[in-house]
């Protein structure tokens, strides 16, 4: 909504314009093709049967039923798939990932780990023969104990989920307790002396429930194979060549015998970089000789380990001098990495610490496996987790030294140069220009006007460190002399848009003038997933790269043409020009089209550190009776290095804070002790409305990232990163009580009030 | 058990053969191959899948395709007159109120209805006329300050 941006750049014609995106008249005209709209000929459905357990050996699987069904044209269990050993590592940015963990996610092999795990499919001729299929298959289990939450997986008589697995961080003289999946330490300083001596201490303890990304358009791929044994999978997913390579390894199949294309995505949010029913699709694809098209339903979405984000639990303590100036911060972290090892706590532990400078630091992080669907990254991964910790820690220190929390924060924010938790200092942080726009602005200067009901302001800030991986773009020129870009990368939040502004930049045109469109796994290099806010900067600067390519060769073209020197040649606004002699793009490329293609190529990877940086601010009402929660007021600071096309970047921050939340307030998924997901729907695990959100205010700050293209820096991470604890603040503010335990659902502000108020802590306007 | 369907779609006589089972969804989606409307639930849940049956916004997957039978339904694809789109549509582009756009379609029938309904909407009018469409992306922002962009623009017409 109301945007503030700080800077503008007066050389930019184009870049940095508020512009439509390219591709919402599709959208808004339902023309958009997403893969569940795809037909093909001949095309039949696919169907996945689940385990009804959370923790089980499968004996045996009996298919002759569902293949005997007439309509049934294929079955496939874990026995039609090669098995991938662990540590079968696969290209993915700049640690690569294990495919053994998308095998493990995509079917069961001898143990179910979750409940819904996948464990056969078939493919039928109409959907209803499919489930009835489904249905007709037999798997005879012995059932396991269900680990269901991090105690019961790591008490001492828990059963081993993998044996074989060797936690990292663990050796003979200090071994894991059980089903430990890996711990991370991250040293400096001492933390206990700081803590001894201290002069004041705030302690958190929070636990953030598994929630879901919650995209609207479930798993969906199409997948064909050819007599030839080529096979092409459509697919929605973030990434296409992660979607390929995975796929390949799980079939077996050599990467030249496959190809992705990406169709629409609508919505993924981290959750559509592991495969989940490609691989399926392709094996049944192949064994039938007809195209098949899986669509998860709903229920298969949220239950059936098509990636929540990991559940928290984190002890906070942090320590100031008198002056609030922080000496330690002390935190451990244990995640529910779900059924299969693996969850990263490195960014999580990072965002807890990185916003502040400070000596001391111990953080200690854990992955713990349990018998809930393994876990997958969304949006800024631990980072909403981390800031309900710590920022939540920093109020009570500042509610203890009587402190204004924004100069709390200031006092200790990190600087340009400061040390990174990880001991490198930081590139640019905006931290102290942000605080600085926070004490000017209204929604932190004016008063919280009084209510008849209880009122709190809050206040947080976020980190997240953002990542490069890389980018790959080809521009060619059309006949009519237009550049038409081709990115490897999906685009999931308006980057042909932004890069249809970049490319527009580079030749002078307007974005009318320019065509991008997202390649496919066989027409484009190799570009990692859209993933971690890294696609708008790489792709950006490939993008930059590949049409400087394609203007020197038809800059060589311009100048035989006009016979002229190279050094006599200049070019503005789509024309070549020589003294007085010009030519056009369009000329040029008439005069020179049978000379051969023009194609400029462009590939980004390992750009510098652009860290992402916010601040959110936010008054809300608690109804102390009920424990509803009512956002009045909710504005959003971000340093966002460049606005490629600034409502897009907001539409990333009003998203982020939409989501945040949700997850704050009323998401979070219930498990019963025997597995089950009691709301695996939409309708019980509740994701704001329109009528739940305030209007969301973005102030963009814009502080451009140096020797990367444009100064992009990612931004639709960060933006998640402070809402629960912002939120957290203002109710503690409100009401007098710390809400640790997220979602923040009225049934526990109540329990919360109730158990206040045998220890009244009085409340602070 | 097959059942042959007879409805208007769009302003179109359409005839498909339903299953018995088959929602109004399947039927749009699968048998005339309207694939604009959405299925993100299948239980009423999203409002992905909004179309009109007889002027009325309804969950297509809550409706069988044998109640529409004789009915009236509008779909996306029926919203534009052509290429020329309607103020709702033209209004979520212009203000950025589509992301991934898997709600938009839904969003648009919604608010189409809202329009045909009432002239002049307030805001929570508008936010209760879309809060059955769940949208992931956008924090709802862009698309209520689209939809009242065209209801100010009618108030200022009708001046």
């Amino acid at each position: 909504m109301t945007s503030i941006r700080e800077i503008s750049e007066p050389s930019l014609q184009v870049v940095g314009r508020r512009i439509p995106r390219v591709d919402a008249g599709e959208r808004v005209t339902g023309r958009a093709i997403y893969c569940a709209d795809l037909m093909r000929p001949g095309m039949i459905t696919g169907h996945i049967k689940r385990s009804p357990h959370a923790h089980a050996r499968i004996l045996a699987i009996d298919t002759s039923k569902a293949a005997a069904l007439k309509g049934v044209l294929a079955v496939v269990t874990a026995q039609d798939f090669p098995v991938v050993a662990p540590g079968t590592i696969i290209p993915f940015g700049e640690t690569g990932a294990d495919a053994w963990v998308s095998a493990l996610t995509v079917i069961a092999r001898d143990r179910v780990l979750w409940r819904g795990h996948a464990v056969a499919a078939v493919a039928a001729t109409d959907p209803y023969i499919a489930a009835k299929a489904v249905d007709l298959i037999e798997v005879s289990y012995e059932v396991l104990p269900a680990l269901m939450d991090i105690e019961t997986a790591t008490a001492p008589d828990a059963a081993v989920m993998f044996p074989e697995h060797k936690p990292k961080g663990f050796d003979a003289a200090n071994p894991a307790p059980r089903n430990v999946g890996g711990r991370t330490l991250i040293e400096r300083g001492d933390t206990a002396a700081a803590l001894a001596t201290a002069a004041v201490i705030a302690e958190v303890h929070t636990i953030t429930d598994t929630a879901h990304q919650g995209y609207i358009e479930p798993q969906a791929c199409v997948a064909e194979a050819e007599a030839t044994g080529f096979v092409t999978i459509w697919a929605s997913t973030q990434g296409a060549f992660q979607a390929e390579i995975q796929t390949a390894v799980l079939l077996g199949l050599p990467q030249s015998q496959l190809k992705v294309i990406p169709l629409e995505t609508g919505g993924a949010f981290g959750g559509k970089i592991t495969v989940h029913v490609e691989p399926i699709a392709a094996r049944l694809a192949q064994k039938c000789g007809r195209p098949v098209k899986i669509v998860t339903s709903r229920e298969e979405t949220f239950a059936g380990g098509s990636g929540p984000a990991a559940a928290a639990r984190i002890a906070m303590k942090i320590a100031a001098d008198a002056t609030g100036k922080l000496t330690a911060i002390d935190g451990r972290y244990v995640l529910d990495s779900g059924g299969i090892p693996g969850t990263p706590t490195t960014l999580l532990m990072q965002a807890s610490a990185a916003p502040y400078q400070c000596a001391n630091l111990r953080l200690d992080g854990w992955e713990i496996v349990t018998n809930k669907p393994r876990t997958e990254a969304y949006r800024g991964p631990g980072g909403i987790q981390a800031a309900f910790a710590l920022e939540q820690a920093m109020d009570e220190i500042a509610l203890k030294l009587d402190l204004d929390p924004l100069e709390l924060r200031r006092r200790n924010a990190a600087v340009t140069g400061s040390m990174m938790p990880i001991g490198t200092p930081f590139p640019t942080i905006a931290f102290t220009a942000i605080a600085d726009r926070i004490a000017a602005h209204p929604c932190w200067r004016e008063p919280l006007a009084a209510g008849h009901l209880p009122r709190g302001r809050g206040l947080a800030f976020g980190y997240w460190r953002g990542t490069s991986m890389t980018s790959a773009a080809h521009v060619t020129i059309a006949g009519d002399g237009r550049p038409m870009v081709t990115m490897g990368a999906v685009d999931i939040s308006g980057t042909r848009t932004a890069m249809a502004q970049v490319a527009a930049e580079e030749f002078g045109l307007g974005v009318a003038d320019v065509h991008v469109a997202m390649g496919d796994t066989k027409s484009v290099g190799y570009s990692d997933a859209a993933a971690g806010s890294r696609v708008g900067r790489t792709m950006a600067a490939a993008v930059s790269y590949a049409c400087k390519d394609a203007l020197d060769q038809l800059r060589a073209r311009a100048a035989q043409r006009l016979q002229c020197p190279l050094s006599e040649l200049a070019y503005a606004g789509g024309v070549f020009r020589a003294g007085a002699a010009t030519i056009s793009l369009f000329d040029l490329m008439r005069a020179t089209l049978t000379e051969g293609a023009i194609v400029g190529r462009g590939v980004s990877t390992k750009l510098p550190l652009g860290v992402e940086t916010a601040a959110h601010v936010c008054d809300v009402e608690v109804d102390p009776e009920t424990g509803q929660v009512t956002i009045l007021r909710y504005t959003a600071f971000q340093d966002v290095g460049r606005a490629l096309n600034p409502p897009a970047v907001e539409g990333q921050i009003e998203g982020s804070v939409s989501q945040g939340i949700g997850w704050a307030l009323t998401e979070g998924f219930d498990y019963a002790a025997d597995g089950r997901l009691r709301n695996a729907s939409m309708l019980d695990y509740r994701m704001p409305t329109a009528l739940d959100l305030p209007t969301i205010n973005c102030v963009l700050i814009e502080t451009p990232v140096p020797d990367v293209p444009y100064g992009v820096r990612g931004v639709a991470e960060v933006p998640i990163v402070p809402v629960a604890a912002c939120v957290g603040n203002a109710i503690r503010r409100a009401i007098g009580v710390r809400m640790t335990h997220m979602p923040m659902t009225p049934e526990r502000i109540v329990m919360a009030l109730r158990a206040a108020a045998t220890e009244p802590v009085p409340a602070r306007a | 058990m097959k059942i042959v369907v007879t409805l208007d779609v769009n302003g179109e006589p359409r005839q498909a053969l339903a299953d018995g089972r088959d929602t109004l969804l399947q039927l749009v989606r699968d048998q005339l191959g309207l694939t604009g409307t959405k299925e993100g639930c299948s239980n009423g849940n999203c409002g992905a899948c909004t179309v009109l049956l007889d002027g009325e916004p309804v969950c297509a997957c809550l409706v069988l395709a044998a109640e529409a039978q004789g009915a009236h339904v509008t779909t996306i694809e029926g919203v534009a007159v052509g290429n020329a789109l309607h103020p709702v549509q033209a209004a979520l582009i212009k203000f950025g109120g589509t992301q991934c756009g898997f709600c938009t379609p839904g969003v648009v029938l919604s608010a189409v209805a809202l329009l045909d309904r009432v002239a002049v909407p307030s805001d929570a009018d508008i936010r209760y006329a879309i809060a059955g469409n769940i949208c992931r992306c956008t924090g709802y922002g862009k698309i209520v300050e689209a939809i009242q962009a065209v209801a100010t623009s009618r108030q200022e017409a009708s001046r």
